[in-house]
């Protein structure tokens, strides 16, 4: 048999090297994003934009977000959505500043707020992976209940929180080297996520879900369960982003976490992860919440007002996105 | 045929790039009136690209096309469609959800005043399906009820529905039992005689002598030979051609010696309601068994519930004595279980990833602790697994979409090798697989039940049963109605047994 | 795997106990309830016809509309001769009108309507007023005179005109003095009168200028939001005007955050919250001008005095007003005590 010659000359290794760094190319382009907002920034408002005490601000309001956005990065790389996470971090938000959780002080109000993330998180993913429900329709749902319960635990009032060792970690006091806490939080709940999405097989059976969610379960992955397991995280992010907007804001409220869902989506999206699946980044998802922060920061600090916010919002989630497309461009 | 008909369709010099890839490289390809004109070539010749230039969904970056002498741009598929250029292609695009009769007239529906005239739109329909040959199909139901062989006519039917002088055909036949081939045939054979040419992609070498009237051979984006006489060009010269080699079918030697070890694998009473019934089966390690049968005699629907991907209504499968869990693919695959399944893209392979990982995504526990991937060892021993069958290119990060069938076929294979399966159960391993390759894929096979797999194999090409399983068990309506050595079987045997009791075709 | 069945006890065992903690802690019972509603009702209070009020109102998913709830439930107990029927608070413009279209059904004696909306509401307000039954509009005006016997309600252009008014007397004798507004929900017709009452205000102020406006959605989180960017967008100002009380707790959240102390904040609607910090003088909260949620009680007393045909103690009049407008009060340091009772949370 003839069967060593080969059809044609192999292309050289490097290039699918290259393209399997496509992800990153698309993080490439969100940079320059982010670099143009900030000439923009550092030209109409140099003093006030380019001061420390603004990058604390921008990181610090991206903290709780971010951390929202890095959940739903897994959820939506494995094919999922969930549009729960707005209304989870309002219900763990109240139900860790009632006065009975304050009683129990820092470590009541954190591991309330977290063990409602979870719970929330828990129901998602039993109803979607042992329910055969679709995730839209169950984190719809989940939505629909968890404002409901965090109204009726406020009964519509603003719950504030009166422990100190709370408080006091969002005063400039509690910084680290410069460093807010929630910003640390943020940032090492962006390196976690990164590990788990790219170095850990937690990550690897996520994409192959995504991907292709029949070829994963023939390949012998446990796909309900790593379903279960995703929305479990998902939630456990909202549960601490729940933690973080308490000390933020100093307070419990149900109408915490307005939007949350289409914020995270929309940075997930332009990060470069797939709506459909089988492709996640972190860095980018990151990003993408940066650039939505900063646009926020400069805006505000020029005085615009919100009709023009949006509308310029909008305007850069397109732009942003086609500069993407216009950057991998490539025939399949 | 006259001996020079005027052309219908001339193309020459189409050349069509993509990044890092030059598809086509300067193709001609001219089409007569009434005949039907074979493309051939390998996975990655061009065929597809041609066809999708011709069907107005690419376009050329060079080259010229003219239709009935006058110069022609085919700028979108409705402007191939307005000329009279239907097409047909592999993966079907029909629009599950709608009737026939909305599917056949999707585009173009007959309306009044904006609303569709539903009555005349089924009447036309149903004529179509009649002249098809299939006038049981009932245009009001829903294309998602259809069966794939039904749904195929149904592409034809909207094919048909205008005014068309040129049908182009993507491996027609795959998804076909050979009466519904032999219907197929039937239909060509109509279109012909009224003068519409038909550009035939197949790789079956038979069915092209059959019907085709002439050949244009592609290979890496050229036409290495063009109008050759389908019926009397020596099939040796045709691969010859495609592949640069001259052997399309060859299997590998069976052992000397049956094995003789104990079963890994036995089937009990494995049954499915409405699927198939009492099954047994003993596998042993270093052994091929075959399963024919026709298109819904239950073969892939045996090899999914022995693996645990459907739930048995009866019997146990067990490994070395131990029952599987029944329903649970994870519980199959502990116990040494793996599956090359039927549609590859669809089950079987992870298509935005890169080779390594399809590889390597059933052992991922084998190269990492408490979770944390070791990236170097699993690229390592994925790459082990490829080379040790040959897949090409050698590139562990290429994007798995970009191999060629017969190689992706490798991958899913591989993939099972590295997780050192011991019963391996294979699905129509060689569909969508070119010619030259399948002999490669087939020697993998043997080579594999050498080293001490037991392979339970299934196909609906009863010459690839025969050539390569040591033992055959022949299925009809979900029972196993012949069990032999495959030495002792030919293909008229097997055939008959297939369709006993059903109407000569 | 007596193994893995011990670690499923184990953990099986902390979900139990993490939940019964849980459910303990969504109890939200002061030790000791805060007082709501006010003095003396407006209409004498002694028993008369027996009186039926239909209450709608929307959702009460905020601190202020919550407050009116209370009110006009307090203030119907009150009442011994008064049966109040209160519908499930909503949002929606379709459910509220299904509502009162029941209520109206019911044959209620009179109508206490909150809309969501007022305009979209006008129709079921004519309807009623049709069918015989008295309207008591509540706040959020109906399009039509006709839909309504009395409109009481807050004034939003006044809320502003005595925040900058207060703030103008403060601030009248620093030379080119600067101010921010943090203002509520821009989308609300009433965030854009508390603006313009506010600039209408600073007009008389030559020496005051207002530097910056950023719209926050009357929620914490929006408060703290956008207060931390106007704090960094203005290193120095001031003083600051803030529509809403509940979005000023994120507010003084970020002030708290960002160390500034530099100026004096005015805030506004009349929270608990915002009258302690007032009290206590610590901050740079220094008044709130008040959006009185008392209106519901009023209008409850309004009601009850329609229901029984009767006019307003302390007015000459044989008849109820057809429209009052309440007084938006500065509530500060030295006032303070008078009006915590009234503060909501």
């Amino acid at each position: 048999m003839t069967l060593t010659t080969p059809a044609k000359a192999p292309p050289r290794e490097g290039r699918w090297r290259a393209l399997g760094l496509r992800a990153d190319v698309r993080n490439l382009s969100l940079l320059g994003v982010l670099a143009v907002l900030i000439v923009v920034g550092g030209l109409t408002r140099p003093a006030e934009f380019l001061a420390t005490s603004n990058l604390q601000l921008v990181l610090t309001q991206a903290s709780v977000i971010g951390v929202v956005t890095v959940g739903m990065t897994f959820v939506i790389t494995s094919g999922g959505i969930d549009l729960s996470v707005g209304a989870i971090v309002a219900l763990a938000s109240v139900w860790a500043t009632t006065l009975a959780t304050q009683e129990f002080g820092f470590a009541g109000i954190l591991f309330t707020a977290v063990a409602v993330g979870l719970g929330c998180g828990l129901v998602n993913g039993v109803l979607v992976a042992y329910g055969g429900m679709v995730p839209f329709i169950a984190t719809l749902a989940m939505l629909a209940s968890a404002r409901g319960l965090a109204l009726q635990i406020t009964d519509g009032k603003t719950q504030i929180v009166t422990v100190p060792s709370v408080l006091d970690l969002g005063l400039p006091d509690a910084y680290v080297l410069g460093i807010p806490p929630l910003v640390l939080v943020f940032a090492a709940v962006t390196v976690a996520g990164w590990l788990l999405l790219n170095r850990t097989t937690f990550g690897r059976r996520t994409i192959a879900v995504g991907g292709n969610p029949e070829a994963a379960r023939l390949a012998g992955i446990d796909v309900r369960r790593q379903r279960l397991f995703l929305y479990l995280l998902s939630g456990l992010c909202c549960g601490i982003a729940a933690f973080l907007l308490v000390v933020l804001a100093g307070s419990g409220q149900n109408t915490n976490g307005n939007l949350y869902e289409l914020d995270a989506i929309a940075a997930a999206i332009i990060g470069g992860t797939l709506l459909s699946g089988g492709r996640g980044t972190i860095v980018g998802s990151v990003l993408g919440v940066l650039v939505f922060t900063t646009i926020t920061n400069i805006f505000a600090l020029n005085n615009l007002q919100s009709d023009v916010q949006q509308i310029a919002k909008g305007a850069i989630i397109v732009a942003a996105v086609l500069l993407q497309r216009r950057t991998v461009r490539d025939g399949t | 045929m006259p001996e020079h008909p005027p052309s219908l369709l001339t193309m020459s010099g189409i050349t069509k790039s993509f990044p890092g890839v030059r598809a086509l490289d300067g193709v001609d390809l001219e089409v007569a009136p009434g005949e039907v004109h074979c493309l051939l070539g390998q996975n990655g010749a061009g065929k597809s690209t041609l066809i999708k230039v011709l069907a107005g969904a690419h376009q050329p970056d060079e080259g010229r096309i003219t239709w009935n002498g006058a110069p022609v741009r085919l700028r979108s598929p409705s402007a191939a469609v307005r000329l009279g250029i239907a097409t047909i292609y592999q993966e079907l695009d029909l629009v599950e959800g709608l009737s026939v009769a909305e599917n056949v007239h999707l585009g173009h529906e007959p309306t009044t005043g904006g609303f569709v005239r539903t009555r005349e739109a089924r009447q036309t329909t149903a004529a179509l399906l009649e002249r098809l040959g299939h006038p049981e199909i009932d245009p009001a139901r829903r294309v998602g009820e259809l069966s794939a062989a039904q749904r195929q006519i149904v592409s034809m039917a909207r094919a048909l529905s205008h005014d068309v002088r040129l049908i182009v055909m993507d491996e027609p036949s795959a998804a076909l039992d050979p009466d519904e081939v032999a219907n197929l045939f039937r239909i060509v054979a109509d279109l012909t005689a009224d003068g519409v040419a038909v550009v035939y992609i197949s790789h079956r070498l038979e069915e092209i002598r059959r019907i085709g009237d002439r050949v244009t051979v592609l290979k890496d984006g050229r036409a290495v030979a063009r109008g050759l006489p389908a019926a009397t060009t020596p099939t040796r010269e045709v691969v010859a051609l495609m592949t640069g080699r001259d052997v399309p079918y060859v299997f590998p030697e069976r052992p000397t010696r049956p094995p003789t070890a104990e079963p890994v694998l036995r089937v009990q009473g494995l049954a499915r309601k409405g699927e198939f019934e009492a099954l047994d089966l003993e596998l042993r390690p270093g052994e091929i068994v075959g399963l024919a049968g026709l298109v819904g005699s239950g073969r892939s629907e045996i090899l999914e519930t022995v693996y645990g991907a459907r739930k048995p209504t009866a019997g146990r499968v067990t490994v070395d004595g131990r029952p599987l869990r029944p329903g649970s693919v994870p519980a199959a695959v502990a116990a040494g279980l793996g599956l090359a399944p039927e549609e590859r893209k669809a089950q079987g392979l992870l298509l935005l990833e890169s080779v390594t990982r399809n590889v390597s995504v059933s052992s991922l526990a084998r190269f990492s602790r408490a979770g944390w991937i070791d990236r170097a060892t699993e690229r390592e021993t994925a790459r082990t697994a490829t080379r040790t069958l040959s897949l090409r290119p050698d590139l562990p990060d290429a994007p798995v979409r970009t191999l060629s069938g017969g190689n992706q076929q490798k991958a899913v294979l591989a993939r099972w090798l590295l997780r050192g399966c011991r019963v391996l159960l294979l699905d129509e391993p060689t569909r969508g697989v070119d010619v030259g390759a399948r002999a490669e894929l087939y020697a993998v096979i043997r080579g594999l039940a050498d080293d001490g797999l037991a392979v339970l194999l299934v196909s609906s090409e009863v010459p690839e049963v025969l050539g390569l399983a040591d033992r055959v068990l022949v299925l009809r309506e979900g029972r196993v109605v012949h069990q032999a050595p495959a030495r002792d079987l030919d293909e008229h045997r097997v055939l008959d047994l297939v369709m006993e009791g059903s109407p000569a075709v | 795997m007596p193994e893995t069945s011990r670690r499923h006890l184990l953990l099986g065992g902390a979900a139990v106990s993490a939940g019964a903690l849980l459910t303990a802690c969504t109890s939200n019972e002061p030790k000791n309830q805060s007082p709501v509603g006010s003095a003396a009702p407006a209409a004498d209070d002694k028993p008369g016809t027996p009186v039926t009020i239909g209450f709608a109102g929307p959702q009460a998913d905020h601190g202020w509309l919550n407050a009116i709830n209370d009110n006009a439930e307090r203030r119907a107990k009150t009442y011994s001769d008064v049966t109040l029927e209160i519908t499930e608070g909503s949002n929606d413009t379709a459910t509220q009108i299904g509502q009162v279209q029941t209520l109206i059904n019911k044959k209620v004696d009179v109508l206490v309507i909150l809309p969501a909306d007022g305009k979209a509401l006008t129709q079921i307000g004519l309807q009623a007023m049709k069918a015989g039954i008295p309207v008591i509009n509540l706040d959020r005006i109906f399009a039509s005179p006709q839909a309504y016997r009395c409109w009481i309600g807050g004034d939003n252009y006044g809320m502003g005109l005595n925040a900058g008014n207060f703030i103008g007397e403060q601030l009248k004798d620093k030379p080119n003095a600067t101010v921010v507004e943090l203002a509520g929900m821009d989308s609300l017709e009433l965030t854009k009168q508390r603006t313009q009452g506010f600039d209408d205000a600073l007009k008389n102020y030559p020496n005051i200028r207002k530097v910056a406006r950023q719209a926050a959605d009357f929620t914490v989180e929006s408060g703290q939001a956008k207060m931390a960017q106007l704090l960094q967008a203005q290193p120095k100002f001031d003083a600051l005007w803030n529509h809403d009380d509940d979005q000023g707790v994120g507010a003084l959240r970020a002030v708290a955050q960002a160390g500034r102390k530099d100026f004096l904040m005015v805030g506004g609607a009349g929270a608990k919250s915002a009258m302690d910090a007032i009290k206590a003088d610590t901050g740079v909260l220094k008044a709130t001008v008040l959006y009185p949620p008392t209106m519901a009680a009023s209008a409850i007393d309004l009601a009850r005095a329609l229901g029984q045909k009767k006019g307003v103690g302390g007015m000459s009049e044989l008849e109820i007003p057809a429209s009052i407008t309440l007084y938006s009060a500065v509530v500060t340091k030295e006032n303070v005590d008078e009006y915590l009772p009234t503060g909501f949370s």
